[in-house]
């Protein structure tokens, strides 16, 4: 009897109507009319999974991306040729510029605002129009806009330092259920170790049981309701069940050794584990990297910390081939002043900055846009994170320009109207 | 604002307005109103609103074999005098007020107290907003302020903040954009009703010569200067209510501001003559502020049916209307005319149709309060709610420590179903660390294991399986089975004859997870 209660295909059903319509914060994507091919367009998409660094602070351009040399603000440190002719990079990055084949760089970063407090959000929400709203930020964007996968994982992922749990702040207006799982020191949530008193027998059967309750209640009633409570226990325990993922006895000691003991390189290796399970978006942050004072010491094991397991991660999804569907982003919320301060300090700087992506559809082994010799401005065309937001939703197959946000009936665009693409960072 | 109807109401004909105003929709839209709810779905609706919890198996019974015609209005009555109802109060304007800012002794003995003693909705708030050292039990009142004025991190003390959630909770306007410009499109938010408000908070400090919470004020010896973001015309404003009139601001010499002088040896910071916290309290909440009526006529009905007249809650302007205005003037009337007391208006509310009217067989796309609405439960509900299927209410947990248990305990159950801090609990929004609690909480597990003549060992001692479907169905969900959950149950037990318990238990927790039970409806 019980079999035939508890279908998969029924819970899967239920899953891609809870997430792609019924959302409780009524913010929904306006999808065409069906189509066959449109449909197989959407599923393909639906495939597409983002890593998302966050070196929070704002990582030095002049230390990493845009080195600049034998100039009055250059600093010590020298530039490298890479395994691209033509892009240099600072020699802190040695191990990411054996990678350069498979990365874009952008030089030419101008954005708006110069405070962490303000600056994080404003960068991770796209620098949206202010229109009273609280926009996502681009991880519940990316994963309320591709739709669920077939992995059964919460969708968005975050993994950090110290503390973890549920955080919705990321949410904005599409709603509470589309923040982030995280992951505090890179271990799960609570409650994810299965009673001692509960059979795995036992557990199957309640979730049955449960099932047909929800069931029998939504006879005469709307199905909000139970599907979106039917979604949060199946996700529960797919998470259980796989819990081993997280588990960081089981990671091979040679991935460990090539990525490093270290915070960031345990969290990264953990995030290829989350990837390669299937975790549509996952975020990785470090800290620490605000360098007012001693930016070049700072710099010196900051960067060289980042740069180890930031190469073996490209190295291995390129490898596997996941490189193709996965958009990997690393990034802060501004670059740093070329002049250095009275502490050999750099401070915060949004006029000329970089940032680093590669993989889905973004064009390999680029460096695009230059800032004048001294680092200072940016002297090809400035892009604003909106423009960024856009080349994103782009590599991901979706839209940016025809897609709305749905926010109870106000239709608001998913990057800034006044931005595009970057044609020339797309492949 | 909305004009008060010719014929004032009452809080005694409160219930036939309602249904008069939604008959008048009805016929509008063409459509018949829903089927009134049976006994068990009232029981169950009106106990979880009035009492905080589901009924017990006994109340439950008790009801429905009630013949008094009335026994519904009966029940209402006796929940409503229940010391239960008290609790629930407090807890829900607990969690209205404060919204999972972490709990505070003297706040809740503050509300608790005032709810026992069924004092009015302007009292309580005046109480708030000008918070006195004495009596004891009401002095807890100034956590509201203190709470908010604590600092969070390297952050500034939140002024705004403080300032927006008075204008919120109390006006059930959102003053936000209206701190550094008239509000773009709401034509009635300006700068001004801001900053008039503000004027008197950022004045205030937490007090540091006391342990309890109470609130320290400068004295106020001037207007407050600001400029629109846009046109950069220099203002002034005194202490002012939104929409209310400006307080001129008395000069004294110095020396001579203060009522009772400040003591620096005792970091005591005084109490100055002209107090703008006195001035808040004295003219907000009033009978003559109709936003003041019309908030809480819009927050209790949001209470009752799920939903406000005015959404979002603290979106009351007249661009955007309420869906049935006639209502809201007609709560507010009954609101303004009850005293401010509470008590009659939510009893009139459950004496309406309106409410009693069945939730089953809503479609998408119903006619507003054609269909009973579903409700979210609070965390304070939900934990009541389990501890009362499972019968583990009583005495059985008021073993070793109890009181340290039972706070432990609530505590986990607002960190599983509570929203961040901060955040409205609005609407149902099931999440996943709600469910990984459900699911492996050593403290749900312990509601299921026999023992203490809780709801699992009660059906394990009971051979017979219909009769444990039967008793199963009415604690948990508060009805009887329908046939085919009766052959369910039995199928189930029929095929585990050998673990007993765990399939009792097993049943148990499903029900305790569905949805419906998870629920107001």
């Amino acid at each position: 009897m019980l079999q035939s209660t508890c279908q998969s295909d029924q819970h899967q059903f239920s899953r891609r109507r809870w997430l792609g319509t019924a959302a409780a914060g009524a913010a929904a994507v306006a999808l065409p009319v069906f189509d066959p091919a449109v449909h197989a367009a959407a599923l393909q998409r639906s495939a597409k999974q983002v890593l998302f660094i966050w070196l929070d602070g704002g990582i030095s351009q002049l230390e990493s991306w845009d080195p600049k040399p034998n100039t009055e603000f250059g600093g010590p440190f020298r530039a490298i040729p890479t395994s691209v002719p033509g892009i240099h990079v600072s020699e802190l990055l040695p191990q990411t510029a054996q990678q350069m084949q498979h990365l874009a760089i952008v030089r030419s970063l101008c954005t708006q605002d110069n405070a962490h407090s303000s600056g994080v959000d404003r960068i991770q929400r796209g620098d949206p129009k202010d229109r009273g709203v609280v926009y996502p930020y681009f991880g519940s964007a990316v994963t309320k806009l591709l739709g669920p996968n077939a992995s059964g994982l919460p969708p968005y992922v975050w993994i950090k330092p110290l503390s973890g749990g549920f955080m919705h702040k990321d949410a904005g207006f599409l709603g509470p259920q589309y923040g982030s799982l995280a992951f505090g020191d890179g271990k799960p949530p609570q409650n994810l170790l299965q009673h001692a008193n509960v059979s795995d027998q036992s557990l199957q059967e309640r979730m049955e049981i449960r099932a047909f309750a929800d069931r029998q209640y939504a006879r005469g009633r709307p199905a909000a309701s139970t599907e979106a409570n039917g979604f949060v226990y199946s996700m529960g325990l797919e998470l259980m069940q796989r819990r081993q993922l997280f588990d960081e006895s089981t990671f091979a000691p040679a991935d460990v050794q090539r990525y490093g003991t270290h915070d960031l390189g345990r969290h990264m290796l953990l995030a290829k584990r989350m990837l390669e399970a299937g975790v549509q978006f996952v975020k990785v942050n470090s800290y620490g990297w605000d360098t007012h004072g001693d930016n070049f010491n700072g710099s010196w094991s900051l960067v060289r910390r980042f740069d180890q397991p930031f190469a073996a991660l490209i190295s291995d999804l390129a490898a596997s081939g996941l490189l193709d569907q996965v958009l990997v982003i690393a990034m802060s919320e501004f670059g740093r002043t070329p002049r250095v301060n009275g502490h050999l300090g750099r401070d915060h700087w949004p006029e000329a900055w970089s940032l680093c992506m590669a993989g889905a559809g973004v064009r390999r082994g680029i460096a695009v846009g230059s800032t004048s010799d001294k680092g200072t401005w940016v002297t090809s065309q400035p892009y604003d994170i909106g423009h960024m937001f856009h080349t994103w939703f782009s590599a991901l197959g979706i839209n940016s320009r025809e897609t709305a946000w749905d926010n109870q009936g106000q239709p608001l665009p998913i990057a800034h109207e006044d931005c595009h693409p970057v044609t020339e960072l797309l492949s | 604002m909305w004009i008060s109807s010719t014929a004032t109401v009452t809080a005694d004909d409160l219930a036939q307005r309602i249904d008069a105003v939604l008959q008048q929709s009805f016929a509008a839209a063409q459509v018949a109103p829903g089927p009134v709810s049976s006994d068990a779905e009232f029981c169950r609706r009106v106990t979880l609103d009035l009492a905080g919890r589901i009924p017990t198996v006994d109340e439950l019974a008790k009801f429905l074999s009630d013949p008094d015609p009335q026994r519904r209005s009966v029940l209402a009555d006796r929940l409503l005098d229940s010391p239960e109802h008290s609790q629930r109060m407090a807890d829900l304007f607990h969690v209205m007020l404060m919204e999972r800012r972490g709990d505070h002794p003297e706040w809740t003995v503050f509300l608790r107290t005032s709810f026992a003693q069924q004092k009015p909705w302007d009292q309580l708030v005046r109480e708030i907003l000008d918070p006195q050292e004495s009596p004891e039990q009401i002095r807890g009142a100034a956590w509201f302020i203190t709470r908010r004025l604590e600092k969070v991190g390297q952050q500034e003390t939140d002024y705004p903040g403080l300032t927006r959630d008075i204008g919120r909770l109390f006006l059930g306007c959102d003053l936000q954009c209206a701190q550094c410009h008239d509000h773009l499109t709401i034509s009635d938010y300006r700068q001004i009703e801001f900053q008039g408000l503000y004027t008197v908070y950022r004045n205030t400090s937490i007090r540091t010569d006391v342990k309890f919470p109470a609130v320290a004020e400068k004295p106020l010896t001037r207007k407050t200067d600001f400029m629109s973001v846009f046109d950069k015309q220099p203002l002034l404003v005194g202490p002012r209510v939104p929409f209310g009139i400006e307080h001129e601001i008395p000069q004294f010499e110095s020396g001579q501001e203060f009522a009772v002088a400040p003591d620096r040896a005792k970091n005591f910071p005084g109490v100055p003559k002209f107090r703008g916290l006195r001035l808040i309290a004295e003219s907000l909440p009033s009978a003559a502020n109709r936003r003041f009526a019309e908030n809480l006529a819009n927050r209790l009905w949001f209470v009752m049916f799920g939903a406000g007249l005015v959404n979002p809650l603290d979106q009351l302007h007249d661009d955007n209307p309420a869906t049935h205005p006639e209502l809201l003037a007609a709560v507010a009337d009954a609101v303004t005319a009850a005293g401010f007391r509470i008590r009659p208006v939510l009893r009139q509310i459950v004496l309406s149709q309106a409410y009693q009217r069945s939730s089953l067989g809503a479609a998408a796309g119903a006619v507003p309060y054609q269909y009973g609405q579903e409700k979210r439960l609070s965390a304070e509900q939900l934990l009541a709610s389990v501890l009362t299927a499972c019968g583990t209410g009583g005495p059985a947990a008021t073993a070793d420590a109890p009181a340290e248990a039972e706070q432990k305990r609530a505590e986990a159950f607002v960190k599983a179903f509570g929203n961040i801090p901060g955040e409205p609990e609005l609407e149902f929004s099931p999440s996943l660390k709600a469910a990984l609690f459900v699911l492996n909480d050593p403290l749900m597990q312990e509601q299921i294991q026999p023992g203490g003549g809780n709801l699992s060992e009660r059906l394990l001692q009971n051979g017979d399986d219909i009769a444990v479907a039967d008793e199963l169905y009415r604690a948990v969900l508060s009805r009887a089975p329908a046939a085919e959950e009766v052959r369910f149950v039995c199928e189930y037990l029929g095929q585990r004859r050998e673990h007993r318990q765990q399939a009792i238990g097993n049943l148990v927790w499903g029900l305790l997870a569905s949805t419906e039970f998870c629920l107001n409806h």
